[in-house]
């Protein structure tokens, strides 16, 4: 079987076992390895991909079911000389740490900030809810999101 | 020349430079890193917990398709451990825990690895397991070792027997004699609390290959040189025909500071030819996770009229798991943490790592530490309640203050706690510990006090000078996320250097290039690595100013290093670019490199007191104050956290973004053990929480932002008076949580976790509901 689809922008098309996950296949077969494997169960959100404009887990999504589908994962977003605002807000704000989270983290709030430029911090954690972090607690990944919407500016730390 | 430790010359808060990697997904961690072109391997676990293995025939698998090579026990039957060497990679005739592995297969795809493990015949007579610390101990308790006395003791002077794996003591003072006093109090406590799983976010994983005799192996570690170390020894060769080298690592949170996968990946490399990746599926991290390990502890006070402590007994029973691993080191813990804190009279601490058949535990942020705290700050409230004094007082008066004695006897300097507890308290003044809140939930307010420590020991460092005034850093140091090699240590070179952080490369580890170290954890990084590199930055400046002193004809006294440039002190734009002084450098003296080198300071203890300890006395102390407020559902046993503050002792602040981040991801780790996450253990030895839907990890809707305050300029040999932390921030998150729980309900805690089922029991003050026995 043959699956055609749209990866970053590019025509691709996959043979090969259509019950093999879309992480799978982004991470062996084209060396896209953004989306991480942490839970393999969809809880931890760190394989987030966009999906026709959706975010979806893809460990969860079989190959067979993405004939046509415009997929868009991390490495599709941002660019060298220029990141996403998500991404920007990232750096300016200091909030990466081991960073496996990130790349999830960063395709779930593109698109909840594109459906919601005014949110409030209880509407980001809500929107976090199927993204997991270890090591950073997330309350400087909410500050940096609101930031975005003017709410809250990176907060100026005292120099000695 | 200007003193390099002059804060003015340090450019702080500097960024991470991996964050725009690690934002688009380019950042390759070792699970990233395995093309086409390697094998991948499969562990074949035991799935029972105690064992004799009668057969284990791999030649059907030998034989199918994809596979190039299996390896079991014969192929290394050497054994390592700290402290003892107990523990083989494989089984061999013995199974001692539900998970351990007994061959490791490698075949061209993942898939082809597990089917040919599904086709290795292994049979088993089964033994019956002892799965808990009682059973260990019982009097006619089967043993997890019989042959432990034959072991190889790799550090003398502990009392072991038995499933007793190690025993730490502190004797100090008679405590016997304070006890029978007539005019003490005496306030006693026990205390339990469960395992907890690092789930850092990458798996353990590796990547091997055998190259002109040597094994090259790529790995998400946070200790190099121990891998290079017990490779080498349960493979039987030269610890030099061992190369180790660390790209970035998705998180280790103390799991990754002991060798783990690495030695069978090396073994299959060598037996196939060919590059091989082995990497732990989430399954197998959460059934085989060196988890923070379950304890008991047993607490006992004498406090006198004027409210000083005047002896305390405690014992500390620790689960190592089927080997004793990290918890063997661990037991030494206890004497400055458990003992920590306050001034005693007298102490009597015993401390014992236990074998069981279960899963083997290891190193967890604030290892020990975290529960002790909890059981100490916990008594501690109740011994005010027994004596009838205000908590914050007694904390106030009884905290180890400059020119006081600890545990082992160690004198300790400068007046730290009790300051800091003033700035909490004064900050935010106690208007009450207890109360109904008007939605019907009970109040509780608590404020707990932690002591830590920096783990030293060697690290060293080399710097090199390069032509365009840039530096190169050489370390065995590893970024597991913290942030260490991206801020803190190019932030301290640069300041001795006199150039900016962008202009000082850092290398990560790589065993080839890089001096012994003992790892990165322990919150020892900044300060022994840094360290080290301070040292090393001095032979460079020293070379440096020679030569420039010798151009500018003048004495190196006279000279400063500053902006990239040499300068006579005092005269900005009279001397040189550092660029000019490396091309003299070159023509006359050569290329300009440092080494520097660290350890242990070497603090002393009082003779006789601490026997079985691997650290008698802390070098580096590090300080807590935390304070939360609780509001308790009767009913449900819910508990919210509405305020959480932390006064932390840091040394010296040189990034406060990233030490925010450390208190934040620190206390909301802390909150996990403490409320939600819960490992337990099944009567087939098995652990119970096999993935994310049964293990509970705080979400984003879980937390709140923990307001901190960083307590500097307490005494650190550091560099630039440094402290670590990224490690003390979860020191004291159970124990304040249960105290303000125990204030909020009017019950003693005493387990942790405190999931909402058992907050409501505690309430209702009966079994209404039967929480299984963690084991």
């Amino acid at each position: 079987m043959t699956v055609s689809f749209t990866l970053n922008g590019r025509a691709r098309s996959f043979s090969g076992d259509p019950r093999a996950s879309l992480l799978e296949v982004l991470r062996d077969t084209y060396r896209l390895t953004g989306a991480k494997e942490v839970c393999g169960e969809g809880f931890c959100g760190a394989c987030m991909v966009r999906i026709d404009g959706h975010p979806a887990t893809a460990c969860l999504v079989p190959m067979g079911t993405l004939e046509g589908s415009d997929l868009r994962t991390i490495e599709g977003i941002g660019t060298e000389e220029e990141l996403n605002p998500v991404q920007q807000a990232f750096v300016d704000f200091d909030v990466v740490q081991c960073g496996m989270c990130f790349p999830g983290m960063v395709m779930t709030l593109t698109h909840f900030m594109k459906d919601n430029p005014q949110p409030t911090r209880e509407d980001v954690k809500s929107a976090l809810t199927g993204n997991i972090c270890r090591c950073t607690g997330y309350e400087r990944i909410i500050d940096a999101v609101m930031s975005l919407s003017g709410a809250a500016q990176p907060v100026t730390e005292a120099q000695p | 020349m200007k003193n390099a430790h002059d804060p003015s010359l340090a450019v702080m808060d500097l960024p991470r430079r991996d964050a725009r990697d690690k934002l688009r997904g380019r950042t390759r961690y070792t699970v990233d890193q395995a093309g086409p072109e390697v094998l991948h391997a499969v562990l074949l676990r035991a799935t029972v917990a105690s064992a004799r293995i009668t057969r284990l025939d791999v030649t059907p698998a030998l034989t199918m398709e994809g596979v190039h090579a299996i390896a079991t026990h014969g192929d290394a039957p050497g054994l390592h451990g700290i402290g003892i060497a107990d523990h083989p990679i494989f089984a061999s005739d013995i199974v001692r825990y539900h998970g351990e592995p007994l061959a490791v297969i490698a075949a061209e795809t993942l898939a082809q690895a597990r089917r040919a493990a599904d086709a290795v015949i292994v049979e088993y007579e089964a033994m019956p397991p002892v799965l808990t610390l009682q059973a260990a101990l019982a009097p006619d308790a089967r043993l997890v070792h019989p042959g432990w006395e034959g072991y190889e003791v790799l550090h003398p002077g502990a009392t072991r027997g038995g499933n007793i794996a190690w025993e730490a003591r502190v004797d100090r003072g008679d405590t016997d004699a304070a006890f029978a006093r007539d005019d003490v109090t005496i306030v006693e406590g026990t205390y339990d609390v469960g395992r907890q799983n690092h789930l850092s976010f990458e798996p353990r994983a590796v990547i091997a290959s055998y190259e002109d005799g040597r094994f090259h192996i790529q790995t998400s570690t946070q200790a190099p040189w121990t891998v290079k170390h017990v490779v080498a020894r349960v493979l039987e060769v030269p610890e030099s025909a061992v190369r180790v080298i660390v790209p970035a690592v998705g998180g280790g949170f103390g799991l990754k500071f002991d060798c783990s996968l690495e030695p069978y990946a090396a073994i299959l490399a060598r037996k196939s030819g060919r590059t091989v990746s082995l990497v732990n599926s989430r399954r197998e991290e959460m059934m085989t996770c060196l988890c923070r390990e379950n304890a008991e502890i047993h607490i006992r006070s004498a406090i006198d009229a004027e409210g000083e402590i005047v002896a305390r007994e405690a014992s500390v029973l620790m689960d190592c798991g089927a080997y004793g691993g990290e918890q063997v080191f661990l037991t030494t813990m206890t004497a400055h943490t458990l003992a920590g804190n306050y001034r005693l009279g007298a102490a009597k601490i015993v401390t014992r790592a236990v074998y069981t058949n279960t899963p083997p535990n290891g190193a967890f942020r604030a290892c020990n530490g975290v529960y002790n705290t909890f059981a100490l700050e916990r008594h501690t409230d109740e011994i005010c309640k027994a004596i009838g004094m205000d908590p914050i007082t007694f904390r106030r008066r009884n905290v180890i203050g400059d020119g006081d004695i600890g545990a082992t006897g160690q004198t300790f300097q400068g007046d730290v706690l009790a300051p800091m507890l003033d700035r909490m308290i004064d900050k935010y003044p106690v208007e009450r510990r207890s109360g109904r809140l008007p939605d019907g939930r009970l109040y509780g307010r608590a404020t707990t006090v932690g002591t830590w420590f920096i783990f030293v020991g060697p690290s060293a460092a080399t710097v090199n000078l390069n032509a365009d005034g840039s530096a190169t850093l050489v370390t065995a140091g590893v970024e597991i996320g913290s942030g260490t090699m991206m801020q803190s240590l190019p932030q301290i070179v640069a300041a001795n250097l006199g150039i900016h952080p962008d202009a000082v490369i850092v290398k990560t580890a790589d065993t080839d290039a890089a001096g012994r170290d003992l790892g990165v954890g322990g919150g020892r990084t900044t300060v022994s690595i840094g360290a080290a590199s301070e040292a090393a930055c001095a032979e460079v400046r020293e070379k440096l100013l020679t030569v420039a002193a010798r151009l500018l004809q003048t004495n190196t006294a006279a000279l400063v290093l500053t902006n990239g440039r040499v300068e006579i002190d005092g005269k900005p734009g009279s001397g040189m670019t550092l660029k000019s002084v490396i091309a003299e450098a070159e023509l006359t003296t050569g290329p300009i490199a440092g080494s520097g080198a660290f350890t242990a300071p070497g603090t002393t203890a009082m003779p006789g007191c601490a026997t079985g300890h691997f650290i008698d006395a802390i070098d580096i102390p590090v300080f807590a104050v935390h304070d939360c407020e609780v509001a308790v559902d009767e009913i449900s046993g819910r508990c919210e956290i509405l305020s959480y503050r932390v006064v932390q002792d840091v040394g010296r602040a040189l990034n406060r973004r990233a030490i925010h981040r450390q208190i934040q991801g620190g206390v909301v780790q802390g909150i996990g053990y403490a409320l939600t996450e819960e490992v337990t253990i099944g009567p087939d030895g098995a652990v119970g929480q096999t993935g994310l839907e049964s293990y509970r990890v705080p979400l984003a809707g879980d937390v709140l932002p923990i307001d901190f305050e960083l307590y500097e300029g307490a005494p650190s040999l550091g560099p630039l008076g440094t402290k670590g932390a990224g490690e003390v921030p979860i020191l004291n998150v159970a124990a304040s949580l249960a105290c303000a729980i125990a204030n909020a309900t009017g019950k003693q805690v005493t387990s942790l976790p405190m999931t909402p089922e058992r907050i409501a029991t505690l309430i209702a003050g009966e079994a209404r509901y039967s929480v299984p026995p963690l084991t």
